[in-house]
């Protein structure tokens, strides 16, 4: 109701025709017109209880879209917009509204006018349209903070699957580091080269999660715009995501590569090429009789 | 014997098997909180719903309760038609709106409910009493901290502004009886409520012999979908709706919990799988020369694979049972997270712990852990016995 109050100064235009002498015009949601199979100049009988014989006609003048607000997202109900004195007649409202928007210039008229009126005005309260805005939002900030915990679930179980991969790959090459530290490679240019291998494994899988990502962006960005109908963005891979993304994995493969190379390259060569542990007993000492 | 040979083979290798744990720890634990998210919401605000006994609620046609402004007039005249509907036992108007407390300070704002103190089913009385008189009224325990009004006190409470003569309306002198907690409230929502016909008086004529809602209880043996069928046929200017209709309903607003559930679900059951499968894959591997002399000597396929089998059972219950815990903890604070959703009862629970979400985890991973295990061993234990040993001698 309130959105329906706001949206008829926007509407005022639409109607030229005197009141009262002919159906006035309204505009209806789309959502609406599709559902009941409703178009441009059909008329209808509007009435604030279900039944009601005292409705008032109109002629639908023009179909509204929503917007992409994600405060009216899981809003099921359908939206009419009438012009403000035939609203307030309609439901026995008198001279009043729910609010009023007000346009200023730029942002310094914004603070002086929401100071005027909060001083001069008794029993009104301005507020800012951002203010609003981040009230309204409110819900998807909660969202949000949800999506951004699972994300730091899901990178946990990330790097420890890493690390176990990389721990297999590294394993795997026993012998091969076994046969280089034999030759003198020295320790550092094997864990560096197995990071480097690591980096190369992160980069790779980064950009198939990427396309991955971006795919199911599609897919869920379709199925939600169809299931409540509106054009709103449910999930979007930015240029910072992305970045994000494939640093963090970046970070993640060299540090697991980075410990699981540490781990091969601290055994002796023989122990590695063998593919036993060889098992240290402590030194005993023997006591002359 | 079996046993002892797959926990051998699993301690060889620590630091592996640690880590695969671990890796099933978490994965888990998310496929548990998301089977908590897919359920405990659902069963947490048919809990809140039916806490009270009623099973049934009109509201203005075409809505949900206190969804819109909107109320329904005639009021007593519906009270009259529902008490002649058989099976209805009970009935409880409530009229929703909001109220003005002047303080000695400032004047706070608090949602009002218009009830029925006999028969309500909005509160709870923690401290003090119910209303019994006209202008008497409880409030939540955020509202008291907020107005720093106890028990007992007398407050000035008014039901609207008039802009023009800058003067409150509807205001009446009410004394403070009790501290409520309310059932369908947000956290942190200041409430009162105080007698219907003391809310609609103050509210004026747009309020008169109008309520937002109508709570009833069927009679204990009535079938509540008959109930409902009658009530609907008796008034058809409102909407009635069963506890299962609400759930419904809720159903298709919050469907993206079901299915971020379901999504995150399957993707935390088939990382857990991956991450088994790769580790027995690599182990059987490993081991080919160890399992094909098992063959030669005669140990059957069957058992090679058995054994097998259950080192990666092994992986996902220990991972399982460790996650369980982990994601009871990561569920309270998803769970408070999601408690700040505006509007939304407090006492809804999005991860509600139910025994059979966790018998349901538990089974699902114990499910993916033979998979996991079944093809590496089958290939493994199928191995040509001569060549392999040749290969891995010579190897």
């Amino acid at each position: 109701m309130i959105a329906a109050l706001l949206a008829v100064t926007l509407f005022q235009s639409l109607d030229t025709i005197a009141p009262h002498r002919l159906p006035r015009t309204a505009a209806i949601d789309e959502r609406l017109a599709a559902d009941a199979s409703l178009k441009i100049g059909d008329r209808l009988v509007l009435s604030s209880a279900p039944g009601d014989s005292t409705g008032d006609t109109v002629i639908v003048s023009a179909l509204v879209r929503r917007r992409a607000d994600p405060s009216e997202v899981a809003r099921a109900e359908y939206r009419v917009r009438l012009h403000l004195d035939q609203l307030q007649a309609l439901i026995a409202y008198g001279d009043r509204v729910d609010r009023f928007a007000i346009a200023t210039h730029g942002a310094t008229a914004t603070d002086s006018a929401i100071r005027r009126i909060n001083g001069a005005a008794f029993g009104f309260q301005a507020y800012r349209s951002r203010d609003i805005a981040v009230e309204t939002s409110r819900t998807f900030l909660v969202v949000s903070r949800f999506h951004r915990a699972i994300g730091v679930i899901t990178i946990v179980a990330s790097a420890i699957f890493l690390l176990c991969i990389m721990l297999l790959k590294v394993d795997e090459r026993r012998r091969d580091v076994a046969a280089l530290r034999l030759m003198g490679i020295s320790a550092g240019s094997i864990v560096s080269s197995m990071m480097v291998e690591a980096a190369f494994v992160a980069v790779a899988g980064s950009a198939i999660g990427v396309g991955i990502g971006w795919t199911s962006s599609l897919i869920i960005n379709w199925y939600y715009r169809g299931v409540y109908r509106t054009p709103l963005a449910f999930a979007v891979v930015t240029p910072e995501i992305v970045t994000l993304a494939v640093a963090l994995s970046l970070v993640l493969g060299l540090v697991a590569g980075f410990l699981a190379a540490q781990r091969l390259v601290r055994l002796p060569a023989l122990e590695l090429l063998s593919g036993r542990r060889e098992k240290r007993t402590p030194a005993r000492t023997i006591v002359a009789p | 014997m079996l046993l002892r040979l797959a926990w051998a083979t699993l301690t060889r290798h620590r630091m592996r098997t640690l880590l695969a744990t671990l890796g099933v720890a978490v994965s888990a634990a998310m496929l548990l909180d998301m089977v908590m998210l897919s359920t405990g919401m659902r069963a947490s605000l048919e809990d809140l719903l039916l806490s009270r006994g009623f099973q049934l609620r009109l509201a203005p046609k075409g809505t949900l309760p206190f969804d819109t402004d909107a109320t329904i007039p005639e009021a007593s005249e519906v009270i009259r038609t529902l008490r002649t509907v058989p099976g209805v036992t009970t009935i409880s108007p409530v009229l929703g709106g909001q109220v003005h407390v002047e303080g000695v300070q400032r004047t706070i704002s608090a949602t009002a409910l218009g009830v029925d103190p006999a028969v309500q089913g909005d509160y709870e009385i923690t401290n003090g009493r119910s209303p019994s008189a006209p202008n008497e009224l409880v409030a939540s325990a955020d509202f008291l901290q907020v107005s720093g009004a106890q028990v007992g006190d007398t407050l000035s409470v008014a039901a609207g502004y008039d802009s023009q003569l800058r003067s409150f309306t509807g205001r009446r002198t009410m004394t403070l009886v009790g501290v409520a907690h309310f059932l369908y409230m947000a956290a942190e929502q200041r409430a009162v409520a105080l007698p219907l016909e003391t809310l609609q008086s103050m509210e004026g004529a747009r309020a008169r012999d109008r309520v937002s809602l109508f709570m009833i209880k069927a009679g204990e043996n009535e079938n509540v979908d008959t109930v409902l069928k009658r009530i609907e046929t008796a008034l058809p200017r409102v909407s009635a709706l069963s506890t299962e209709t609400a759930m419904r309903q809720l159903d298709a607003r919050l469907s993206y919990f079901r299915q971020l559930a379901f999504i995150l679900g399957a993707v935390s059951l088939g990382v857990g799988f991956l991450l088994v499968t790769t580790l027995v894959t690599v182990s059987v591997n490993e081991r080919l020369g160890e399992i094909v002399v098992m063959r030669a000597i005669g140990v059957a396929k069957g058992r090679i694979v058995s054994q097998i089998v259950i080192e990666g059972i092994a992986i996902m219950v220990t991972g399982a049972i460790c996650g369980l815990g982990l994601g009871l903890v990561t569920a309270k604070y998803l769970n408070s997270i999601l408690a700040a959703f505006p509007g939304l009862p407090a006492a809804i629970d999005f991860f509600l712990f139910e025994p059979r979400a966790a018998w349901t985890a538990l089974g699902l991973l114990t499910g993916a852990g033979i998979l996991a295990g079944v093809y590496p061993s089958w290939r493994g234990a199928s191995m040509p016995i001569a060549t392999t040993l040749r290969e891995e001698a010579v190897g």
